[in-house]
């Protein structure tokens, strides 16, 4: 008993300290990658993201351990490779595929990138983005600065992406940008500013000429313009984020408090503070907690539908908090639909919230005029969100052998034939035994009847 | 009293007679039933109490569900793993006769405190059903014939290979209880017409209902008796027995077999039942003419016949054509087709073509199946033309239609199998009543006693004609009288007509012994056969193989039921597997798993779809998989072990199919090598070389054969070493002697990439490098 107590007591402080430090809805342990020279550069992202209540594991980009992945097994909820320059990203088990299969198993990754060649440009094409040559970062000499043109004040604008969540200051940046490829997954969160581009220095030995080189050995692939993104989020279709960044720099201490050129304070640390609260789950997570479907006016779930039932199917979808720390229903999304469908959607219906009832949604139709086996399906995937996805199989099946209407009006000129018939074979056999009772001559029905 | 070849007993009464042989005739059926009974049993033997074949597993998995759950939920049963996801409502689209027995059978011997395994009776409802065979081809050859002729044709027809190919224990198939509805349906038939009992016909009506319910071979017996009743119209045979017989079973059969789901409406709106609707009505008018022919004089009577014959002849066909093209009455369909013209089912229907019990059949198969029936058959027939009665005319009726259809079809065999023991009977006894008949004929000059006796009773008539059933039904008791000797009074009426008055016949012992000498080696050399076929040819269960070791012991082989238990115990219940329809049925009732099609071909399209992903590349196959929600992928190969019945010899007829539906997407000449030929080795087409199936089949074949070159036993062709690769689908599980290989087909790649793709960066091999979409035209200078 006093035992039993005590491990509650235990469980129940455990679940307040939890309660109130984690943010994210998938863990919070989160290792870190970095060369341990450099470690300190981040002192305040890293810090900032110990202040939300996350548990950060140490690597150097030198070591081995701890290792990623163990048995299959994910050790950490999120990871952030911090040392882009090193040739082998930073460990023997970090490689593209293992970077891939991290995010299989729902491990959350930030990925900073350099303008030197290493392994990960051939693992962003993987993600459908495209990197610039080695040795070409992003390059603007817009506005006019004293700064290096590689160091750009990029502003955010306000809704640009589902990610940011409010207004943020321009941020410093500095580092390579990347083409998007035309993959639904891709989550643009910052793109790079109107007149960059993408080339290497002309301070630094570059031409004029060497600009046009690059122009040509790419066809038209001149990397330039406002299409190209600097901060780039990917959802996979399993549910993992992976963030790539542009360059590392932006997440130092000095870029995170560098004043822009018209002196005010820069949105760094607010960008990344959404960055990571994207990547790490924290925000723009949905979840189905459960369907339930029924024959209008009863309760009882079934396995078998009639064909032309009329069914409920209602949806309870929650939303997580971070602040709060918990799942809370959510009545907000306007656009969810519903199919039913047989290879192909039979019926495809909007899915609405239910009025009064938070979470729930609801809708009730007739079920086709098919029999098969049917699945009750919830794809519902916006660039951001975390996708949902719900599918339920039951069989719709033709009446049982009583289930058919007993008496059909249209029936009635077989009803009247039947009846009629039945009447007139009575009347007959009896007009015919009362017959041969009075009628003598037997011997000629006899001889018939043989 | 005559001179004899041989003594016989002259001191007993006619009663002991008739006893003797009322006991030993019981005696022999219920030796001839043991027979049957033991020979179908091999099976058992060999192998074990298990369920053959394909649509066994069918029946045998319904069969539960109705023992389970009660004759209402079996009715009301739809099936939502059969043909997934369209699913299939079983209820509608079965015969349900087989399991309706084989419930009815448990439920009574659970009644009776004896609780047997439902998969036993139905493993042994077919040995037990052939007993019955045997007692309802007794009788019907009884009322051919006699009682002696019936003991033989139910002999025959209890160890005939023909009928054991389809009723072995554990061949638990429609066709075990078939063929006895079928020949006790005839036996009431033929009863109903000699006695014109409606009683009869309405029994008769009454089995031929339970075949309805039964076997949809039922069309059958719907066409053969309105075909008798048609020709003995046609010689001018009508009675009013005939037209009792007929009426009672057409009315009372029909609206009776319309009770059964899956027939419903069809005795009323399908061509193949419209034979027995139109002689129905043909018997009315010809019944009424009768009727107005008593009452009217002759000549008018020949006026008033010659033009309704015309008109009514004039408004049937022409009322026929018109519900044909008004779509009332539904067209001929392929099967029927394919009946006449055997080249139709290959051309337009591949689906029916690629059955192997729908070939022709080929000649050796008759010796295989009858033996020496198939030379005695014929002589029966003769023998039935002699005599003639309208029984008989059955019977040459049933010889002439099964025999046509016993060589159009390999399936067909089974239907000419009762009329051939019948007939072969009929001929064997007829030799046999000469032959063992002790009557010496006489020398001109002997005038011996019974002589003078029987001519006086009519017996004089050598040649039978249509009169001559009453003088033989009147002779019986008169030789019983007449003669002195019990014994030979049952000779003698026994081979009435053929008695005493000739002067030709046997002499001596010699000569009977010669003969009856060979008829007894003939029958036991019969029994051999039969045997020998039996435990050698129709005893494989084939979902159990056997083969012979070095040193002669039998090595079972057990890959299907390996593979089928492992995805029993390994995959989700709700994965679905998909493999060629040939193996639907014993995944669902052995694996317990949906599958897209089965053995119950009723989907042409669904199961085109399946050979179009059989025979498309991976690439074009994978959207078909996973819209059908398919998990695991089952293929059939037997190139290890020389196992002929595989996939990859089945692939053409997956190729045929899918082209019937898609002839844009694939086309069976694509799957040729250049010269034509059809082959697997390196000069295979690129098409057929790509194809899901090759790639399934032969998927690290060759790395078992380590440096040798590696061979494919089946075909006898060596096999490309070049590694197959596979990007959509994972080997799971290959079975001991590889014939059975399973896959599981993978999921969409979380990062949005096409698997191939997915699987050369897994695998470390560099992509190639891409560039950005150009989205302005470059400037030309």
């Amino acid at each position: 008993m006093f035992s039993i107590r005590r491990f509650c007591l235990l469980a129940l402080s455990l679940a307040h300290v939890w309660s109130v430090t984690a943010k994210s809805s998938t863990g919070d342990s989160v290792l870190v990658v970095v060369d341990p020279k450099r470690q300190a550069q981040y002192s305040q992202f890293l810090d900032g993201l110990k202040d939300r209540g996350y548990d950060i594991t140490f690597r150097s980009s030198k070591a081995e351990k701890p290792l990623l992945i163990e048995d299959d097994v994910p050790n950490y909820a999120h990871v952030i490779l911090l040392a882009p320059e090193s040739k082998n990203l930073g460990g023997k088990d970090i490689t593209p595929q293992n970077i891939v299969e991290l995010l299989n198993l729902k491990t959350n990754v930030i990925v900073t990138l350099s303008p030197a060649q290493t392994s990960l440009s051939s693992l962003a094409s993987e993600f459908s983005l495209i990197l610039p040559p080695p040795a070409s970062p992003l390059i603007s000499y817009f506005p006019k600065r004293d700064e290096s043109p590689t160091l750009i004040p990029i502003s955010v604008p306000d809704k640009s992406s589902p990610v940011l969540t409010k207004h943020i200051a321009p941020v410093w940046f500095s580092g390579i940008p990347q083409a998007l490829g035309n993959s639904p997954l891709i989550v643009p969160i910052l793109k790079a500013p109107a007149e960059s581009f993408a080339g290497e220095l002309l301070t630094q030995g570059g031409s004029a000429e060497s600009l046009v080189d690059a122009a040509d050995k790419g066809g038209e692939g001149l990397w330039a313009g406002s299409s190209l993104g600097v901060v780039t989020g990917f959802q996979t279709a399993s549910g993992g984020r992976i963030t790539w960044l542009g360059g590392a720099d932006m997440l130092t201490d000095e870029l995170f408090q560098k004043s822009l050129p018209d002196g005010s304070k820069p949105g760094n640390a607010d960008l990344a503070r959404d960055i990571t609260a994207w990547t790490f789950q924290e925000e723009l997570v949905l979840r189905i907690d459960q369907v339930n479907h029924h024959i209008v006016n009863t309760t009882i779930s079934k396995e078998l539908y009639t064909i032309n039932d009329n069914i409920v199917f209602s949806a309870d979808i929650s939303k997580w908090n971070p602040s709060e720390n918990k799942w809370e229903a959510c009545s907000g999304l306007k656009d969810l639909q519903l199919e039913f469908t047989m290879l192909d959607p039979f019926i495809r219906t909007a899915l609405p919230p239910v009025p009064g009832s938070p979470g729930k949604y609801s809708v009730s139709f007739r079920a086709p005029d098919r029999h098969g086996v049917f699945k009750f399906v919830i794809d519902y995937k916006r660039r951001g969100w975390s996708f949902l996805h719900s599918s339920t199989t039951v069989a719709v099946v033709p009446p049982r052998h009583d289930g058919y209407p007993r008496f059909l009006s249209a029936a009635w000129p077989y009803y009247a034939g039947a009846i009629s018939t039945s009447i007139a074979f009575f009347l007959f056999s009896a007009l015919w035994l009362a017959g041969d009772a009075r009628d003598s001559r037997k011997g000629q029905k006899g001889a018939k009847a043989q | 009293m005559p001179s004899l070849a041989y003594p016989v007993p002259t001191d007993l009464s006619p009663t002991t007679v008739k006893n003797a042989t009322s006991f030993l005739k019981i005696v022999a059926l219920a030796l001839i039933s043991g027979a049957a009974i033991a020979s179908r049993l091999f099976a058992v033997i060999n192998f074990e109490s298990i369920i053959h074949e394909f649509d066994p597993w069918f029946n045998y998995r319904a069969t539960k569900v109705l023992a389970a759950k009660g004759f209402y939920e079996f009715w009301n049963w739809f099936d939502p793993t059969a043909w997934y996801p369209l699913g299939r409502v079983v209820g509608g689209t079965v015969y349900p006769g087989l399991m309706a027995t084989s419930g009815v059978i448990y439920n009574v011997l659970r009644a009776l405190n004896l609780p047997v395994d439902i998969r036993n009776i139905c493993v042994l409802l077919a040995p037990g059903f052939s007993a019955l065979t045997a007692w309802a081809t007794y009788l019907f050859t009884t009322e051919m014939k006699n009682e002696s002729a019936g003991l033989l044709a139910a002999a025959f027809i209890g160890i005939v290979p023909g009928y054991i190919s389809r009723s072995v224990a554990g061949s638990y198939d429609n066709e075990a209880i078939a063929i006895f509805l079928l020949m006790f349906t005839f036996y009431c038939w033929i009863k109903a017409l000699k006695t014109g009992s409606a009683l009869y016909g309405t029994v008769a009506a009454v089995f031929y209902f339970y075949m309805v319910a039964a076997w949809g071979g039922y069309v059958f017996i719907t066409n053969m008796i309105p075909l008798h009743a048609l020709v003995l119209m046609l010689m001018g045979r009508f009675s009013h027995r005939l037209y009792v017989a007929y009426c009672s079973w057409y009315v009372v059969g029909t609206l009776s077999s319309m009770q059964v789901p899956f027939v419903g409406f069809q005795p009323v709106s399908t061509s193949e039942h419209m034979g027995a609707l139109g002689v129905f009505g043909l018997l009315q008018i010809v019944a009424f003419t009768d009727l107005v022919k008593s009452h009217v004089s002759s000549q008018n009577f020949q006026k008033l016949l010659r033009v309704s014959l015309v008109a009514a002849g004039i408004l049937g066909a022409s009322a026929f054509a018109f519900l044909t093209y008004a779509g009332k009455i539904a067209p001929w369909t392929g099967r029927f087709y394919s009946l006449w013209d055997t080249g139709y089912a290959k051309k337009y229907i591949p689906i029916i073509a690629s059955v192997s019990e729908h070939q022709p059949t080929a000649w050796p198969s008759f010796f295989m199946d009858l033996q020496m029936l198939i030379f005695i058959f014929p002589a029966g027939v003769i023998l039935c033309f002699k005599e003639l009665r309208d029984e008989h005319l059955f019977v040459i009726i049933y010889a002439v239609m099964a025999s046509y259809f016993a060589g159009v079809m390999v399936r067909l065999m089974l239907t000419l199998t009762p009329v051939v023991c019948v007939a072969s009977a009929i001929a064997f006894s007829s030799l046999l009543d000469v032959y063992v008949n002790p009557i010496e004929p006489d020398v001109p000059a002997e005038e011996a006693p019974a002589v003078e006796a029987v001519p006086a009773n009519g017996v004089t008539e050598t040649t039978t004609t249509t009169g001559g059933k009453k003088s033989k039904k009147a002779d019986k008791p008169a030789a019983v009288q007449a003669s002195g000797s019990a014994l030979s009074s049952l000779f003698a009426a026994k081979s009435p007509g053929k008695g005493s008055k000739r002067t030709t016949g046997i002499f001596g012992l010699d000569s009977r012994g010669v003969v009856l000498l060979n008829a007894i080696w003939m029958l036991a050399y019969f029994v051999f056969h039969c045997t020998w076929v039996t435990s050698v040819a129709y005893s494989s269960p084939s979902v159990v193989l056997a083969s012979q070791n070095q040193d002669g012991s039998q090595h079972i082989i057990d890959d299907f039921r390996e593979a089928y238990y492992w995805l029993r115990q390994n995959t989700a219940e709700d994965a679905v597997v998909m493999s060629w329809w040939d193996y639907g049925y014993q995944i669902a009732g052995m694996a317990d798993r949906p599958t897209l099609v089965d053995n119950n071909t009723w989907n042409n399209t669904h199961i085109a779809t399946v050979g179009k992903a059989m025979s498309s590349s991976e690439e074009k196959a994978y959207p078909i998989l996973r819209k059908h929600d398919v998990e695991y992928v089952l293929v059939i190969f037997g190139g290890l072990i020389g196992y002929s019945g595989d996939d990859i010899n089945k692939f053409l007829w997956m190729v045929r199919i899918a082209q019937g539906v898609w002839p844009d997407e694939i086309q069976e000449s694509n799957y040729f090598t250049p010269r034509g030929e059809y082959k697997i080795d390196e000069n295979a087409s690129k098409t057929m070389k790509e194809s899901l199936m090759y790639k399934m089949s032969y998927y690290r074949f060759a790395e078992v054969f380590g440096p040798q070159q590696a061979v494919d036993r089946v075909r006898q062709q060596p096999v490309p070493k070049t590694p197959i690769t596979l990007d959509y689908l994972d080997e799971a599980y290959t079975t001991e002697n590889w014939i059975v290989r399973i896959y599981q087909v993978k999921k969409e790649d979380s990062l949005g990439r096409d698997l191939k793709n997915a699987n050369a960066f897994a695998t470390g091999k560099k992509g190639k490098k891409s560039k950005p979409q150009p989205r302005r035209r470059a400037l030309v200078a």
